[in-house]
């Protein structure tokens, strides 16, 4: 189906060259630039005198703001914290929930019973039961990490039992045919062959670990660079607020880039990599 | 019918084992309060008009948040798909924003709004709009020439054909953004809510918990966690019923 | 029988510029006439550019150079006097077979219980009757092409333009179509442009068959192909299958060409 913005190439032209490689680069240099653009407009702005330097502060400002952080050691603390309880989180997600999600594909018991916890918890604001967590964990580590274990299992079940599913069926037989036993099967042949899939899920369970960790911490205080940006806000601290941010928007996106380049490097072998 | 009770079985079976649980003193009566004494204390929050008076807040602030994220989202990817010139100037805003957790937002709307019903709605509005604007944007994007092209020479202008070609196209996947909109919103609003309000189901969850009226935060918890799986399901049948034309 | 030239193309080339790529040169000086309520053919091999000529006459995009005119004044734009037919049926697929039909007419601000009598009318022309509240997902692939020609007509354009509309039927529904597609083209007679690259269907449908060269497209040559009756056995006739294979032999050096030219 041609798009609107392609109606002048009929399907017989072709495309110029090695184009791959250049097309990824010149969509980089154009990322830069219009990130660039925004960050311009951001100190043009906020010189401007059309906002005040509380409802917007300077970029100039905000990153005086950050490398001063980092000079005294509070960003890489704060960081640190977020990361480790945000990342332990994470970990603990997609082992239970790979785990689970195995054991859902392969016991029917396991399977009916988890499932409509799955499909009603899914779509619940499931931040709603961080109350109830700090009522029975406490107000440290353990009920943070907690509520992001809960949030970010979901996506790894769902897509562990999606990637599961739909691994050739001609895989499992043939192995079998070949005396591999119950659990080799699973962690030999299943697994890998629905890793894309649930790899996907693992690409969709980060961000949201970072999100929890941070919302967490914003309402129970303490360290961590939610925790920080929130008593900044109620200090009426506008540059710490919009550090906070940049920070955060920082992490996220080297979080999502690190996954990708993991991806790449383990589904080398997989036929994904050579649908590209 | 039989299927659907045989497949929610499990959650009937975890209600009892809570209320033996909680009535054979397993747990602490504070950690754990028996189901029965959760649905009391619910029916006295309905009675008392708290549980309305703060959920009509929170309903009112995600819905209005919303439907600004809907309608500005959803215009904007259109727009997007359709002018080159909007293209080029909004997304690399949108690419930006993207990867940004939407939660990092709670603190400057605060700063901005304060902690009332307008700093709830713009952080909704704000967090919301990024995922409809994508799935307004790929949505109009996939357009087929031949059907504009149709709708020009039965007499539709450009302008026309934008209403009625370009955004009934877009609707599949822009739906599907708003589906995504929707769960997000919840979390903005509970979260904010929790974080810092005076109003609102966050706030009569953390307002229970500080006075150890347990039975009644258990309550509230579990009624906000049902309406948002309620609100996923019920605008699943809506997309169900607004694309029933297709295969 | 035939009238004054309705369509006239005067020295019209176009070349694609896709955004990547080169640019591909479609169509070189294509002059030619088609006559008022004639059924005309633009018959060529696969991308020779006789769709191109055909949206370039629908005012879909402007022409690079030359310029083509309906009833005297340039094409500038699409409008209701050049109603057109896509091979895939481009139908609302979020409307229902009644809904398609209507959509032209409401755009001509056709009072409601008018365009509704139009619409039934339409549907009973194209034998339709039954499904007008069928969505098109529901329908098969001539039922679709027969919307289509529904909702084209609806509005009652002088001209029609058909990009290889039966392309996308198998042959039984094909043949079918052809023979539905002359009669109401005997009743309802219109000016008809189209485009096709199979040979026997341009001869037993058109007056004229235009034969188009491979890319870039030029008008080799033009042939008469008026029968006196257009029944289905016409097609067993040796007049016809003379015919046809004068107008195979002029396409099939055309399409050797544009072969070579896509092969690696």
């Amino acid at each position: 189906m041609a798009r609107v913005g392609d109606l002048s190439a009929p399907a017989a032209v072709r495309r110029e060259g090695g184009g791959r490689s250049l097309n990824a680069a010149v969509r980089f240099a154009a990322r830069s630039f219009s990130l660039a653009l925004l960050l311009i407009a951001w100190e043009l702005i906020a010189r401007s005198g059309k906002v005040t330097p509380f409802m917007l502060p300077p970029l100039s400002a905000v990153v005086e703001r950050i490398y001063a952080d980092a000079a005294s050691g509070a960003l890489w603390t704060n960081l640190g914290l977020t990361l480790y309880r945000a990342l332990a989180g994470f970990f603990i997600a997609t082992a239970g929930g790979i785990v689970l999600g195995a054991a859902m594909s392969r016991l029917r018991l396991v399977r009916w019973f988890f499932d409509p916890l799955i499909s009603v918890g899914f779509p619940m604001p499931k931040i709603a039961f961080l109350p109830i967590i700090m009522l029975w964990l406490g107000i440290y580590d353990v009920s943070k990490i907690s509520m992001v274990v809960f949030d970010a299992i979901f996506p790894v079940v769902t897509a562990t039992l999606a990637g599961l599913a739909a691994v050739d069926k001609e895989l499992i037989w043939s192995a079998r045919n070949m005396g591999a036993r119950e659990h080799e099967l699973i962690w030999q042949v299943a697994l890998p062959a629905a890793l894309p899939q649930i790899f996907t899920g693992l690409q969709v369970a980060l961000p949201i670990a970072l999100i929890v960790e941070i919302v967490v911490e914003m309402a129970m205080g303490g360290y961590g660079l939610g925790a920080v940006m929130m008593s900044a806000s109620r200090f009426a601290d506008s540059r710490g607020v919009f550090a906070g941010i940049v920070e955060i928007a920082v992490v996220g996106y080297a979080l999502i880039k690190a996954m990708a380049a993991i991806r790449r490097r383990l589904l080398l072998w997989h036929h994904e990599a050579q649908a590209v | 019918m039989t299927r659907a009770i045989v497949r929610y079985l499990p959650l009937l079976i975890l209600a009892l084992a809570w209320e033996a649980a909680a009535r054979l003193s397993l747990f602490s009566s504070l950690a754990l309060p028996p189901l029965s004494g959760i649905a009391t204390a619910w029916a006295d929050l309905i009675r008392d008009g708290e549980l309305l008076d703060n959920g009509l807040t929170s309903i009112y602030r995600g819905a209005a948040g919303l439907m600004l994220a809907v309608a500005i989202g959803g215009g904007l990817g259109v727009a997007m798909a359709s002018s080159r010139a909007v293209n080029v100037l909004l997304a690399p805003l949108v690419e930006i924003f993207y990867p940004l957790p939407k939660s990092a937002l709670i603190p400057v709307t605060a700063l901005w709004l304060g902690f009332g019903d307008g700093s709830k709605i713009l952080l909704i509005f704000l967090g919301c709009m990024i995922p409809v604007t994508i799935g307004a944007y790929n949505g109009a994007r996939g357009s087929d020439h031949v059907l504009l092209w149709s709708a020009r020479s039965m007499g539709a202008s450009r302008l026309r054909t934008l209403w009625d070609v370009v955004v009934p196209s877009a609707l599949p996947e822009m739906l599907n953004g708003i589906r995504t909109a929707l769960a997000l919103s919840f979390i903005l609003l509970v979260s904010s809510e929790l974080i810092s309000a005076q109003q609102g189901f966050g706030y009569l969850i953390g307002f229970l918990g500080d006075t150890g009226s347990y039975p009644g935060m258990f309550a509230v918890v579990l009624t906000v966690a049902f309406l948002g799986f309620a609100a996923d399901r019920v605008f699943q049948l809506l997309m169900g019923w607004l694309l029933r034309w297709r295969e | 029988m035939n009238g004054h030239a309705q369509i006239v193309v005067e020295e019209v080339s176009h070349t694609y510029r896709p955004l990547r790529g080169r640019p591909v040169r479609a169509l070189a000086d294509v002059s030619l006439e088609v006559r008022s309520r004639e059924f005309f053919a633009l018959l060529g091999p696969s991308g020779c550019g006789k769709s191109t000529l055909l949206y370039l006459v629908g005012g879909f995009f402007p022409t690079e150079s030359g310029r083509i005119l309906v009833d005297g004044k340039p094409v500038a734009a699409p409008g209701a006097d050049r109603g057109i037919v896509f091979q895939h049926f481009a139908l609302f697929p979020w409307k229902t077979v009644q809904a398609n039909i209507l959509y032209g007419l409401e755009r001509q601000g056709m009072p409601r219980a008018e365009r509704e009598a139009r619409a039934r009318a339409l549907v009973d022309l194209v034998g339709l009757r039954g499904f007008e509240d069928s969505y098109p997902s529901q329908l098969s692939g001539g039922m679709k092409q027969r919307t289509a020609i529904a909702r084209t007509l609806a509005i009652d354009p002088s001209i029609l333009l058909m990009d290889e509309p039966f392309g996308a039927l198998d042959a039984q529904t094909r043949a079918l179509m052809q023979t539905e597609l002359l009669g109401i083209w005997r009743r309802t007679p219109k000016t008809v442009i189209f485009v096709t690259h199979d040979v026997q269907e341009a001869v037993y449908l058109a007056d004229r068959v235009a034969v188009m060269s491979a890319r870039p497209g030029r008008i080799k040559t033009i042939v008469e192909t008026r029968f006196g009756d257009r029944d289905p056995g016409l097609i067993r006739t040796p007049e016809f299958v003379e015919k046809v294979d004068e107008i195979w032999n002029l396409v099939r050096i055309e399409a050797i060409k544009a072969q070579d030219r896509e092969a690696p």
